[in-house]
């Protein structure tokens, strides 16, 4: 790869930045980007779709940190360019570059490309062709930098891992410098790739898929040594001990979360049983107060921001969180800055620490997530929320003066039946009327919007040896969820469940997947979570090329003793304790929350050697 | 206007990179560097209350500058050379600001009063020679009008209203740069890149805008044009 200096590269690349849409996705120069560190050790961190979407990504944000903090290590980032900059950098013959020095991405000694969720997978293909790296880890050679995975989706690595060198399982702050350092050495060594790879390999939470072969489908991955059967997830101890990117990138462009993120707590254990998080980041661990204000306070200064979000899957159980908004309102107080809780639950309480947060100025969109329509099908997927709860949560935010909700619900959830779908239907005509009436006479204003999104059975969930509902019954479901909403007054949108199949097959295949993403891609398939850019047929096509339905991949069940293809990664809950509450969910029998009660037994604090980290009394609605 | 408010003037360039951002991204990462800087600014009264900012006339995406202005209102008066590190040091080079003043609260707001400005355009290519470029110029604003075409809209430009200055041509680098000096009015404002495309295909050279940058913007005054600051 011929070395240019940033200033050649950038003149190449002038011409073309005037002849695409919103050219400020390629152009860096951004307050907080860190340029000119002469690492000898270059790592690219990728998000596989645009600036925007993936420029305010935590992760990535901490990785880039971490690297840049240590000697010798230098790291840059890169982003997908979208079809218009991809299809001049292919008639310009100009290679993927980082943002950062516009060097060649080929030129790094790492790739690392985060997988946030399954409708990427093309665009990570798009990408490495972009780089001009070979697609497949079994055609790089030694001048081809590592490519190296990460991120939720890491979870189900099998569709991707032809394409992958190695993949992180698990949180990245300790487990980065692990891999970069262990390449670094066995590069000074002389040790040529299948050695290097060897060596990752023993690293805990690393997998490297060329090391498992396929046996035959429903046998088990036949692991070479020194790679471990199964790969246990990496989780720090205590986040206490990372300080978070407070003053990371701040972007030009509107990007999605365009504002300072501090992460006040990792995991949850509520234990929703469709949910692949609530799995995959036990336990639960929060950052003190102090902590928390301090960083606050600090990234707003440091970056300019008038925004802050309080992140985590679920902010409103921190146990100090209301010592922590009552310490943030006030000092924030008439500067017009907005502190923001990113999902509330479906309490009074969170109501009532949103209302806080926005004393006097705007309130931010309010936003519950019953999921199912009937306590019995609640009961199942373990969303301890009732009736009451969300028509009291509903009642006293309109009383406080929202005047809009939003309402986020699952159709063809295990063992739902229509009596549930039209429950839907009733619950939303009861949040409207709470809100009615509490509104008094605004109540002409009063607006309910309903969201509804297809059920993906995801691994490591209690549900991962269910299938998919069919195509057609989701579609069936529709209708008659259409028909049990109340039209005035709500506004009921849906995720495609054309959409919602394919993430489904890649959510759920093992390794052949891949040959399919694959074939996709070939014909054109990429940004396929931008609505106007997905299509189904292709994709069908795509699958059955590679010899493949994608419908019967969507829709396959498993048993209790058949061998998941995920099965050689762990994430540390015990499959045994996924199947007990795969049978409660059966029964209908809820789960209690490990964090305000006792363990329940989901082994993750003992497979991984951690604790539970809680400030406090964890309180609020159980 | 609070009596106890201050105004700031504040001259900034816009260079390298980040010609390529609008000018909403421009204003929304200026009023972060003041944020950043931790100069005492001003907010509005109501709902939500935002940083009392100001900006000039806005400049395209693609277009570079190096005198652009905003008007930032403080709430305690810090001495110019003090404001001025403050928010050098909080913004990034390629919008670094270059001068600060205060003004009279009375002056009429920059959007309003900035109504020239001039253009540094480079062009490269095929043909493209100071005297070529230079005739087909002043054949095209020697016929007085100028009919193009933007985002689908048809715009007529009165040259003898748009152009109030001679347009140069000289050589430089590999091509030649045109100075343009515009006049901002009811039509709107005259790109001058849209001026050298059709000079450069009415002199049927081969050549093409390669880079714009506004070199200063006036108010004009009775007495002349002045800079705002
Ligand atoms: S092992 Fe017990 S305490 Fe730890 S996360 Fe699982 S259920 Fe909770």
């Amino acid at each position: 790869m011929p070395a240019e200096s940033p200033d050649v590269a950038w003149e190449r690349l002038e011409g073309v930045l005037a002849r695409v849409e919103r050219p400020a996705r390629y152009i860096d120069s951004e307050w907080g980007a860190i340029r000119g560190r002469d690492g000898a050790y270059r790592a690219a961190l990728a998000y596989p779709d645009t600036y925007e979407i993936g420029q305010a990504n935590q992760a990535l944000a901490i990785l880039y940190q971490r690297l840049n903090a240590e000697e010798g290590f230098a790291a840059e980032r890169v982003y997908v360019p979208w079809v218009d900059m991809a299809a001049e950098m292919r008639k310009e013959r100009i290679p993927l570059f980082s943002l950062e020095s516009l060097a060649p991405i080929a030129g790094f000694d790492l790739l690392g490309i985060t997988l946030p969720y399954e409708l990427t997978y093309t665009n990570v293909l798009e990408l490495l062709d972009l780089c001009e790296v070979p697609l497949r880890a079994a055609e790089r050679t030694d001048d081809h930098p590592l490519v190296v995975g990460g991120g939720p989706c890491a979870y189900n690595p099998e569709p991707m891992a032809p394409f992958f060198d190695a993949l992180l399982i698990g949180e990245g702050e300790e487990a980065v410098l692990d891999i970069v350092r262990t390449h670094r050495e066995a590069r000074e060594e002389g040790r040529e790739r299948a050695e290097v790879l060897e060596r990752l390999a023993t690293i805990p939470g690393v997998y490297v898929p060329s090391l498992y072969d396929v046996v035959s489908d429903g046998a088990p991955m036949n692991a070479r040594p020194p790679a471990p059967d199964t790969v246990v997830k990496r989780a720090v101890t205590d986040l206490g001990e990372y300080r978070p990117p407070v003053c990371g990138v701040v972007p030009y462009m509107d990007v999605v979360h365009d504002r300072v993120a501090i992460e006040v707590l990792r995991g949850c254990t509520r234990g929703c049983r469709f949910c692949q998080a609530g799995m995959v980041y036990r336990p639960v661990r929060e950052r003190v107060a102090d902590d928390i204000v301090r960083e606050v306070m600090e990234g707003l200064a440091c970056t300019g921001y008038d925004e802050v979000s309080l992140t985590s899957l679920s902010t409103t159980d921190h146990s100090q969180l209301e010592e922590v908004v009552r310490r943030l309102t006030s000092r924030l107080e008439s500067t017009g800055v907005s502190v923001s809780l990113p999902s509330l639950r479906v309490d009074a309480f969170s109501v009532g620490m949103a209302r806080l947060l926005a004393a006097g100025g705007k309130l931010p969109g309010l936003t519950l997530a019953p999921e199912a329509g009937t306590q019995r099908l609640r009961d199942v997927i373990n969303k301890n929320v009732t009736e009451d709860d969300l028509i009291d949560a509903v009642s006293r935010a309109f009383a406080a003066g929202w005047r809009r909700v939003k309402l986020y619900f699952m159709i063809g959830l295990p063992t739902e039946t229509d009596a549930d779908i039209v429950g839907i239907g009733e619950l939303v005509r009861g949040v409207l009327s709470a809100a009615r009436e509490a509104a008094g006479p605004d109540r002409g204003s009063v607006r309910v919007a309903v969201s509804v999104s297809t059920f993906v059975p995801k691994a490591h969930t209690p549900f991962q040896w269910l299938g998919q509902a069919p195509l057609d019954e989701i579609l069936r479901r529709q209708q008659v969820l259409r028909d049990a909403v109340p039209r005035k007054g709500v506004d009921l949108s849906w995720h495609d469940a054309d959409v919602s199949l394919l993430e489904a097959a890649m959510a759920r295949g093992g390794r052949e997947v891949a040959s399919a993403i694959e074939a996709a891609w070939r014909s054109g398939a990429r940004f396929d979570a931008w609505t106007e850019r997905f299509d189904l047929t292709l994709w069908r096509e795509a699958f059955a090329s590679a010899g493949l339905d994608a419908s019967s991949i969507a829709e396959r069940e498993f048993g209790e003793e058949d061998v998941l293809p995920w099965a050689h990664i762990s994430c540390g809950v015990s499959p045994d304790y996924l199947w007990r509450e795969y049978e409660r969910a059966v029964s209908a029998t809820p789960t209690p929350d490990c964090s305000f009660d006792r363990c329940t037994g989901c082994e993750v604090c003992r497979a991984l050697g951690i604790d539970l980290v809680v400030g406090g009394e964890r309180r609020g609605a159980q | 206007m609070a009596p106890n408010e201050f105004r700031m003037r504040v001259a900034y360039r816009k260079t390298g990179r980040v010609r390529f951002l609008s000018h909403l991204e421009v204003m929304r990462a200026l009023e972060r560097s003041v944020r950043r800087s931790g100069l005492p600014y001003a907010v509005t009264h109501g709902f939500s209350p935002r940083m009392k900012l100001a900006f000039g006339p806005a400049l395209p995406v693609g277009t570079a500058a190096l005198r652009e202005h905003f008007d930032v209102w403080t709430t305690r008066y810090v001495p110019a050379a003090e404001a001025m590190r403050a928010l050098a040091d909080a913004t990034p080079p390629e919008l670094a600001p270059h001068a600060v003043a205060y003004v009279a609260h009375r002056e009429p707001s920059l959007g309003a009063a900035v109504t020239l400005a001039e253009y540094d355009v480079y062009m490269e290519g095929k043909g493209v020679t100071e005297e070529a470029v230079q005739r087909a110029l002043d054949t095209v604003i020697g016929s007085g009008r100028l009919d193009v075409e933007h985002k689908g809209k048809q715009k007529v430009f009165d040259l003898s209203r748009s152009l109030p200055k001679e347009v140069r041509v000289r050589p430089t680098g590999s091509g030649v740069t045109a100075t343009v000096t515009t006049r901002m009015g009811q039509e709107g404002s005259l790109r001058p890149d849209m001026l050298c495309t059709v000079a450069l295909s009415r002199a049927r050279c081969d050549g093409a805008v390669v880079r714009v940058t506004r070199t200063d913007t006036l108010i004009e005054e009775e007495e002349g044009p002045r800079r705002p600051l």
